[in-house]
């Protein structure tokens, strides 16, 4: 082919031109795939990932446990896919949008009406958002409960976290700018959650002298009220600081999963491959005569090199054709729910009128039936606590064993079922008791707020939590096993709460069975 | 290995696919069958229809399917409805289906589409493009579509309803009449005006759904449907509402529903208002005094009732004095109605009309006080009075019942009263007996006895000049002084049953509040301990009765000096109470 590319020798300059000018097509191809055609033997097939700015962060194999459905769930593709639909039809969006009190609901009234698909594009947003952090939610859940934070990939479980709380915090973010009624009232709440350290300060009466709740609002909001100084810092995190942070982090994620070895997976038998059934085809011929150039160094106990069949396939196109099939699997979901089912927008924000309830988005919602225990304890220290637990996991729980594989370490099933139920019933049992006796404060009227601040539903869930972890811990002598316990409760009892607070609670965070039997305003 | 593969490229395929179907229904949903444009191709094919001369054509070949909207930006509008209405300012539009005809009547030739656009007059969801969400009945829109009987509620923003035709703002006037006639002014403020015990009114028309009570209303939830069901039985819809509404019909109910509408803080910028619009804000900033009638019709009638009958709320525990009948009017002085006007009566429902707060000036307080004094019954004239029969007897019972307490039962002037049948007294003669009964002594304890007839007037006069004379001379007679210690022991005695220990009230009035130590003086409380007050439990201490003593004058000065001085301790320290003058 290349034969082809150069002009016939002898020819003058205007043939030259000519003959360059045919050839255009061709040359450019090759000029921008670098590789300019399908590959067609594997080593083709890896320069086709090698040779790719957008690919090269593969590995150029991969092995059939992480191309398995059933490992992965492709949750951390689907966060990522809708996070790519999110920045698309955000930038969309940016273009009718208006970041001002005055504009901002009218600019939604605009996209949702006369904008073509206007209303289309915004549910995909809104759709997607969900998607998105229910994935990193459900990824977070998968990867521990297939141990693959174990070292050493301790570090990019830390990058997670804070991928889950950069996600949250796009999601919240985004939630102020209709400027609608909805909006307005839940970042009231959420600048009353930052406010909350008040609480303790005013139960010691410090506030006057130091007061890191309202310094937390004020720079929250830029201002005292929920306005514009409050939408154009949402705006400007929502659209530019997030997703910017989001980015890099995610990158340093991908990048530390080659780095780490791709995904977490358990050792290969030596010499065998027959658990596959005979499927795989071996990639390096024990006691190889190649010679092999340095690519990359990659960590792992043992290098794979020199050594019999591997579990392996070629990334190009196997994987890429996974990773595509998720990123439209993601797309149409977003897009079907899109077509049925609009993005809510209220009544123009309108503080004269209070939203009753004024309920935070879903993910928050387990969080702000602790808070209506106790801004501070229930807003601020358990989901830090609960942050810095799970920060922690990898660094406590340093026993190999069980990566890669669901419920991998012995005996982490059944515990994990008991503390399912466990966590269950104490949440349940919590909630209904609070729900029909009250709590400190309607037996006791006077008693000092910093009582309640320590003693409240909230902390002694989290104590109970501990509690039953500690005992898993002695009574199984594992330390997984008790994080497993922990883990499960704590999720078990965040999806109590969320339901809880989604359904059962009506105006005045009263409890009711179902919102139809809210009295209605 | 290639099973695996193959599955992810059939999901591939299959989720791509459903992608490009849903893209495509969607755009073309979106771009070619939405609603509005549906409509406005029916509407070309009418304007071809009726395309009949050379302007019909040229409309018709210039009609292009698009969005429309009318944006008026002094008025905050942005309205599409256009979109929908097309033929919404063509005159040739009367014969064809919603949403294509022309508007009604002669409204759009003063109110051109394109200056006023639709929803300042209809309300609705202007920026919509489909029925259902313009109309935002259940949709998340604070201010749905009027209906047509309703819209006139919106003209009282830029016109004085008085100054347009009759017949199109019926519903308006009527509901503004009915709002004076009917007393709201009395418990809601207007424009500054009128009681506190309900809400202000000044911007009710703005309230949304979400600002009112709809647990008891049948969807769909509209502010006005509330409004009409609430007029009709308050409690009903709001629980433990105290509000009072007089039987209306539901054609009244409407009105006034109309009207509460029509009572919204609009910016409404000043080229857009009616002139007469800017002389009634001209008249609202200079008010012209209320007379009398009109004060009492707006202000009072409503628990006071229309003649003065006073009203019983049971279902509030209220009951609302008569203060058109003698029994109050006799022995209130002007300076206690205007006090009691100014502060209100503290614990009491009586709200404060003071000038400070801008409902009535002094000068409209003075026309109500001498409103009330003018409706008041008279007593007969001194003519009337020597033509009527006397009676000994009857004067005799008259005089030992009504004068005795504090004159003494033989005219001999008690420390509360001056003496009656001394030589000078008899040298004033019978018209200076006669004026003191029938106009009483102002300042002073001696009330009017307008209840009266001429007959007894007579008996009581002729008794009291038949009394044998005294010794001494009204001339030398001084009004008695109390002694608040005396009282202090009297009033744990006989009145901190009712009235609470400290005077704080319990069944009883709080004698020792604010309102009441302002507006009561000494011979005021002299006066109610002796007479009572006909129509309330205070009995009358002057008489005898089986459950209570009757009190010597000097014990009823005591009261007096002890419920203004002792229990009015703090008043006095910067205000000394009046002492009454030494009077008749």
């Amino acid at each position: 082919m290349a034969t082809q590319l150069t002009p016939p020798p002898g020819s003058n300059a205007a043939q030259e031109f000519l003959h360059n000018l045919r050839h255009l097509p061709q040359t450019f191809k090759d000029a921008w795939l670098r590789l300019g055609k399908v590959p067609e033997s594997e080593r083709e097939e890896s320069q086709a990932t090698f040779h790719n700015f957008f690919l090269h962060i593969h590995s150029v194999r991969v092995h059939v446990r992480s191309l398995a459905p059933t490992l992965t769930l492709g949750l951390g593709l689907i966060a990522t896919s809708s996070f790519i639909v999110l920045c698309i039809t955000g930038v969309l969006l940016m273009v009718y949008y208006k970041p001002s009190t005055e504009l901002a609901y009218q600019s939604m009234k605009d996209i949702h009406f006369t904008v073509a698909t206007g209303r289309f594009v915004r549910n995909i947003h809104r759709w997607s958002a969900h998607i998105m952090v229910l994935a990193v939610f459900l990824h977070m859940a998968r990867v521990f409960f297939t141990a693959s934070y174990k070292k050493p990939r301790e570090f990019n479980w830390l990058i997670g976290l804070a991928l889950l709380v950069v996600t949250l915090g796009l999601s919240f973010t985004g939630y102020l700018l209709p400027w609608d009624q909805l909006a307005y009232w839940a970042i009231t709440i959420g600048a009353n959650i930052a406010n909350s350290p008040r609480e303790l300060t005013d139960a010691l009466g410090i506030t006057a002298w130091f007061d890191p709740g309202g310094f937390q609002r004020r720079l929250l909001l830029g201002a005292n009220y929920v306005g514009e100084d409050a939408l154009i810092r949402f705006y400007i995190l929502h659209v530019f600081v997030l997703p910017v942070v989001l980015v890099i982090l995610v990158s340093v994620h991908f990048w530390r999963i080659r780095k780490d070895g791709g995904l977490a997976r358990p050792e290969d038998p030596m010499g065998g491959g027959a658990e596959w059934g005979g499927r795989v085809r071996p990639v390096f011929q024990p006691l190889a005569t190649k010679t092999y150039g340095l690519m990359a160094l990659v960590r792992g106990r043992r290098p794979p090199v020199n050594r019999g069949p591997e579990n392996t396939m070629m990334s190009w196109p196997h994987l890429f054709w996974a990773e595509l099939a998720v990123f439209m699997f993601t797309v149409l979901i977003s897009l079907a729910l899109s077509f049925f089912f609009d993005a809510p927008l209220k009544e123009i924000a309108n503080p004269a009128i209070p939203e009753n309830p004024a309920k935070a988005p879903w993910y928050f919602l387990g969080i702000q039936e602790l808070v209506s225990y106790s801004a501070f304890t229930g807003g601020l220290m358990i989901p830090l606590v609960a942050l810095i637990g799970l920060a922690l996991i990898p660094f406590l729980d340093r026993r190999p064993g069980g990566e890669g594989v669901w419920f991998g370490t012995p005996g982490e099933r059944p515990v994990a079922w008991q503390s399912a139920l466990f966590g269950f019933a104490v949440a349940v049992g919590m909630l209904a008791f609070t729900v029909n006796f009250g709590w400190l404060r309607s037996w006791f009227p006077r008693i000092p707020q910093l009582v309640i601040l320590l003693i409240n539903p909230g902390s002694l869930l989290v104590l109970l939590y501990a509690g039953w972890s500690l005992w898993v811990l002695r009574q199984r002598n594992s330390v997984r096993l008790a994080a497993v316990a922990l883990f499960t409760c704590f999720l078990v009892g965040f999806t109590v709460l969320t339901y809880f607070a989604t359904v059962h609670r009506g105006p005045n965070w009263q409890f009711y069975w179902w919102p139809s039997q809210w009295p209605v305003h | 290995m290639n099973d695996l593969s193959r599955l992810y490229r059939w999901l591939l395929l299959g989720t791509s696919l459903a992608t490009l179907l849903f893209l495509s229904v969607a755009a073309v949903q979106e771009n070619f069958f939405s609603q509005w444009q549906v409509l406005q191709r029916q509407y070309r094919a009418i304007l071809k229809q009726k395309a009949t001369d050379a302007r019909g054509q040229e409309l018709y070949r210039n009609f292009e399917i698009e969005l429309r909207q009318v944006s008026v930006p002094e008025l905050r509008a942005v309205d599409r409805c256009v979109t929908c209405h097309v033929g919404i300012d063509d005159p040739r539009m009367t014969d064809v289906r919603q949403p294509f005809a022309v508007h009604p009547g002669d409204i759009l030739e003063h109110h051109p589409v394109d200056r006023f656009g639709c929803t300042v007059c209809h309300q609705g969801q202007g920026p919509a493009t489909n029925f259902r969400d313009a109309k935002a009945e259940d949709v998340y829109w604070d201010y749905p579509l009027l209906t047509a009987e309703l819209t006139q509620s919106s003209c009282l923003a830029c016109h004085d309803p008085e100054k347009l035709p009759a017949k199109q703002v019926e519903l308006l006037l009527a509901g503004q009449k009915l709002y004076q006639e009917k007393s709201c002014g009395s418990c809601h403020q207007l424009k500054g005006r009128g009681g506190n015990l309900g809400a202000a009114l000044d911007d009710v028309g703005s309230k949304t759904r979400h600002q009112l009570t709809m647990v008891n209303i049948e969807p769909p939830h509209t502010t006005w449907r509330w409004h009409v069901a609430h007029f009709r039985d308050p409690a009903g819809i709001v629980p433990g509402s105290q509000m009072v509404v007089p039987p209306i019909s539901d054609q009244e109910a409407l009105a006034l529903t109309v009207y509460m509408l029509a009572l919204r803080r609009r910016d409404v910028p000043e080229s857009y208002l009616a002139p007469d619009k800017i002389e009634e804000k001209y008249r609202e900033l200079h008010p012209e005094p209320l007379v009398g009638e009109q004060i009492y019709t707006a202000y009072c009638a409503a628990c006071h009732h229309p003649q003065g009958q006073g009203s019983n709320f049971p279902a509030l525990g209220v009951r609302a004095p008569a203060i058109g009948s003698s029994d109050f009017i006799d022995v209130a002085s002007d300076q206690f109605i205007l006090a009691t006007l100014e502060a209100g009566r503290s614990e009491r429902k009586m709200p404060a009309f003071a000038a400070a707060k801008g409902t009535l000036s002094a000068d409209e307080a003075q026309g109500l006080v001498a409103f009330l004094r003018q409706r008041a019954p008279r007593a007969p004239s001194l003519a009337e009075v020597e033509r009527a029969a006397s009676d000994r007897a009857l004067g005799e019972q008259l005089y030992q019942a009504e004068c005795a307490a504090c004159h003494g039962d033989r005219g001999q002037g008690t420390p509360l009263g001056s003496p009656l049948a001394t030589a000078d007294r008899r040298a004033a003669g019978r018209a200076a007996l006669h004026r003191a009964l029938a106009e009483g002594v102002p300042g002073t304890a001696m009330p009017r006895y307008t209840r009266f007839t001429a007959a007894e007037l007579r008996s009581l006069i002729d008794y009291t000049a038949s009394l044998p004379t005294v010794p001494g001379s009204r001339a030398r007679w001084e009004l008695g002084q109390g002694d608040p210690n005396a009282g202090r022991e009297l009033f744990q005695k006989i009145c901190a049953g009712c009235h609470g220990d400290q005077g704080q009230g319990k069944t009883g009035p709080a004698l020792a509040s604010h309102g009441f130590q302002k507006a009561a003086t000494e011979a005021f409380v002299a006066a109610t301990v002796v007479r009572g007050r006909a129509g309330t439990p205070m009995p009358a201490f002057g008489r005898a009765s089986v459950n209570y003593p009757r009190l010597t004058a000097q014990e009823v000065l005591d009261l007096g000096a002890f419920v203004k001085r002792g229990l009015g301790v703090k008043l006095q320290a910067s205000q000394p109470a009046t002492q009454p003058k030494t009077g008749d």
